[in-house]
């Protein structure tokens, strides 16, 4: 029960503060806090097709959210999950316009799959890099997030440019490579499922399965897991590959699903704000899919408050910065461990 | 040519080498400052908020030093004090950086990404423009600005000041054991905030100079990474001043020629990732030698 408490406040007062400072910003700006607010929850969840906008901005992060917990939960401290979102997204878009459109209904899913191969590929090396040769994992997979900003912009602008439309874009993909939309017009598609999908598979993995069990005792004591005969060195890169698999899986999601192209710009940092979803969340399942969603609809309702008014989009990285600073305060366990190594 | 790239290398190497000053003092300390970036940027933008509105290029690089500063010492305090994540935090405060100050601009200013005043000043030249005779390095040393020197002298003392003041011992001390340093009545989360106070001073310089240095124009991209490029540094250069000058040195370098090397044919995309990649394998590098040593 207490447990339950702690979450829940571990989940209240980062956004609580962040709301505060919000609400002070727009107050010394001459709004009413309380309007913007209220707006915003109108905007964000007032009607199907609004809800559907906010579910779909919610899809990329909870992708993002789940990749970067299953490495959290094991004291991995993996910040590369936009490198992965970048890699795997444009590894399926490509398959996705290359691949011949004969392969009908089967294209999507071996889209989708190549995405999470290059995902999985692309975090195994700051995985390995940690597990063999203690390589730091925040300075390793900061680093690549860099590196796959610049492989992917070099690609989308050389030999993945699309001839007809001119920067920084690849062809469209197949018709058939394309996930189906929900609720069309909006933009809420398949991969929205699948991000469902996949966060009760997380929950379920976390829970009843001995490989999650071990990547929780890895996270809470390496000593003791070595102990009772859980290979560290496994855990740890199993849970960067597995990080890999599903940030990759997001970015293919969001190629195939949302924007039918790889475009620069292509994750607006959503595996930062992922990060915080699962920071926020403490790594669980059902806070995640309510942090995303909170997330979601601050993007979608900060979007049109923009339009119908003169407060600025650049309050959602407002929130979003304050809760990443304090959402972190009872990631003690973690913090403790850098330190010890350092 | 050689001549250009040295001269604008220096020019890009100044904002790098005052961030990893900071940065490298911090990390001596015990904190891994991922914030240089958005402390830079906040930098940046009160220098030409201030030098616009003062005229003066030394008010508004105090007045930018100041602002990270005091960025910095909050920030610290929520990671000595309420144990967040240094991590975390510091990609956070780059989030909420960027944020507040791309409010303000399209609040305040009604623009969006770029903001143009006029009358900024920009930072003069320490040499009259004669001394572009010299052979090699005279356009060198025609673009010197103050600010650039300050970094020179800063990475000259600074092996001094770490290794024989009290306080630059009081620095390693607090990084390598802090418990050592609470049993002699020493307190180092107060060391661990003067420490990113101080790398907040060296990123507002930094983001100063990027502003004043030639533009004058603040833009939301001013920093492109920069701050992170100065990690980079001083990881590259493990922490040491002279090293961490060297990279900064050779990463300025390779940023003033990679316009160079767009027309030789090679991609300037891939080149900007070069730094990074540089710091990956100098760390396996250096693990795999570590790792060595003690089988």
């Amino acid at each position: 029960m207490s447990n339950w408490m702690d979450r829940g406040l571990g989940f209240a007062v980062p956004l609580l503060i962040a709301l505060s400072v919000s609400a002070l910003v727009l107050l010394a700006i001459g709004e009413s806090p309380l309007d913007t607010f209220s707006l915003m929850l109108t905007e964000g969840f007032g009607s199907p097709r609004r809800l559907a906008s906010t579910l779909s901005a919610a899809t990329p992060l909870l992708f993002t959210a789940v990749a970067t917990a299953i490495c959290f939960r094991a004291g991995v401290f993996n910040v590369g999950v936009d490198g992965a979102f970048l890699i795997g997204g444009l590894a399926a878009v490509v398959a996705g316009f290359s691949l011949p459109a004969e392969l009908g209904w089967a294209l999507a899913p071996l889209c989708l799959a190549i995405g999470s191969v290059f995902g999985a590929a692309w975090l195994f090396v700051p995985g390995w890099l940690l597990a063999r040769l203690e390589v730091d994992e925040v300075v390793s997979t900061l680093m690549l997030n860099f590196i796959a900003v610049a492989i992917t912009g070099y690609l989308v602008n050389g030999p993945f440019l699309s001839r007809q439309s001119g920067n920084n874009v690849t062809p469209p993909v197949h018709e058939a490579a394309e996930l189906s939309r929900l609720m069309p017009p909006a933009t809420l598609h398949s991969g929205f499922l699948l991000a469902i999908a996949l966060l009760a598979a997380y929950a379920f993995w976390t829970r009843r399965t001995p490989a999650g069990l071990e990547g929780a005792w890895v996270g809470l004591n390496r000593r003791f897991s070595r102990m009772v005969g859980v290979s560290v060195q496994r855990t740890i890169i199993l849970a960067m590959v597995l990080s890999g698999v599903v940030g990759g899986l997001g970015g293919a999601a969001h190629g195939l699903g949302q924007l039918y192209r790889f475009t620069d710009g292509f994750s607006a940092g959503y595996g930062f704000t992922g990060m915080a979803v699962a920071l926020l969340a403490h790594n669980s399942p059902l806070g995640m899919l309510i942090g995303a969603i909170l997330f979601g609809a601050l993007a979608s309702a900060g979007t049109t408050i923009q339009l119908f008014s003169d407060i600025p989009l650049d309050l959602v990285n407002i929130i979003q910065g304050i809760v990443m600073i304090f959402a972190v305060i009872e990631l003690g366990r973690i913090s403790i461990r850098r330190r010890a190594k350092a | 040519m050689i001549e250009q790239i040295l001269a604008s290398g220096v020019v890009l190497t100044t904002p790098i080498l005052l961030a990893a000053i900071g940065g490298l003092v911090n990390r001596q300390a015990g904190i891994v400052n991922i914030a240089l970036e958005g402390k830079m940027l906040s930098g940046a933008f009160v220098a030409i908020v201030i030098s616009a509105a003062t005229g003066s290029w030394l008010a508004a690089t105090l007045a930018a030093a100041l602002a990270s500063t005091l960025i910095g010492w909050c920030f610290s305090l929520t990671i000595t004090r309420l144990g967040a994540n240094m991590i975390t935090a510091g990609l956070g405060l780059n989030v909420l950086a960027a944020g507040a100050i791309g409010f303000l601009m399209s609040y305040a200013y009604g623009s969006s990404g770029t903001l143009r005043l006029p009358d900024v000043a920009l930072l003069p030249h320490v040499f009259p423009q004669s001394v572009e005779s010299v052979p090699l390095v005279g356009q060198l040393l025609a673009n010197l600005d103050p600010l650039t020197i300050l970094a020179v002298v800063a990475i000259a003392v600074l092996p001094f000041l770490l290794s024989a003041t009290r306080f630059g011992l009081w620095i390693r001390a607090t990084g390598n054991a802090a418990p050592v340093m609470r049993s002699v009545g020493l307190k180092p989360k107060l060391l661990q905030e003067a420490s990113t106070a101080f790398a907040g001073f060296f990123a507002g310089l930094a983001g100063a100079q990027l502003a004043l240095a030639s533009i004058g124009i603040f833009n939301e991209g001013l920093t492109a990474g920069r701050g992170f490029i100065a990690l980079a540094a001083f990881y590259f250069g493990r922490d040491r001043p002279w090293q961490t000058a060297a990279a900064c040195l050779l990463f300025g370098l390779l940023d003033a020629a990679q316009i160079r090397m767009q027309t030789v044919g090679l991609p300037p995309r891939l080149i900007g990732a070069l730094p990074y990649l540089m710091v990956l394998v100098a760390l396996v590098v250096s693990q795999m030698r570590s790792l060595r040593r003690t089988q």
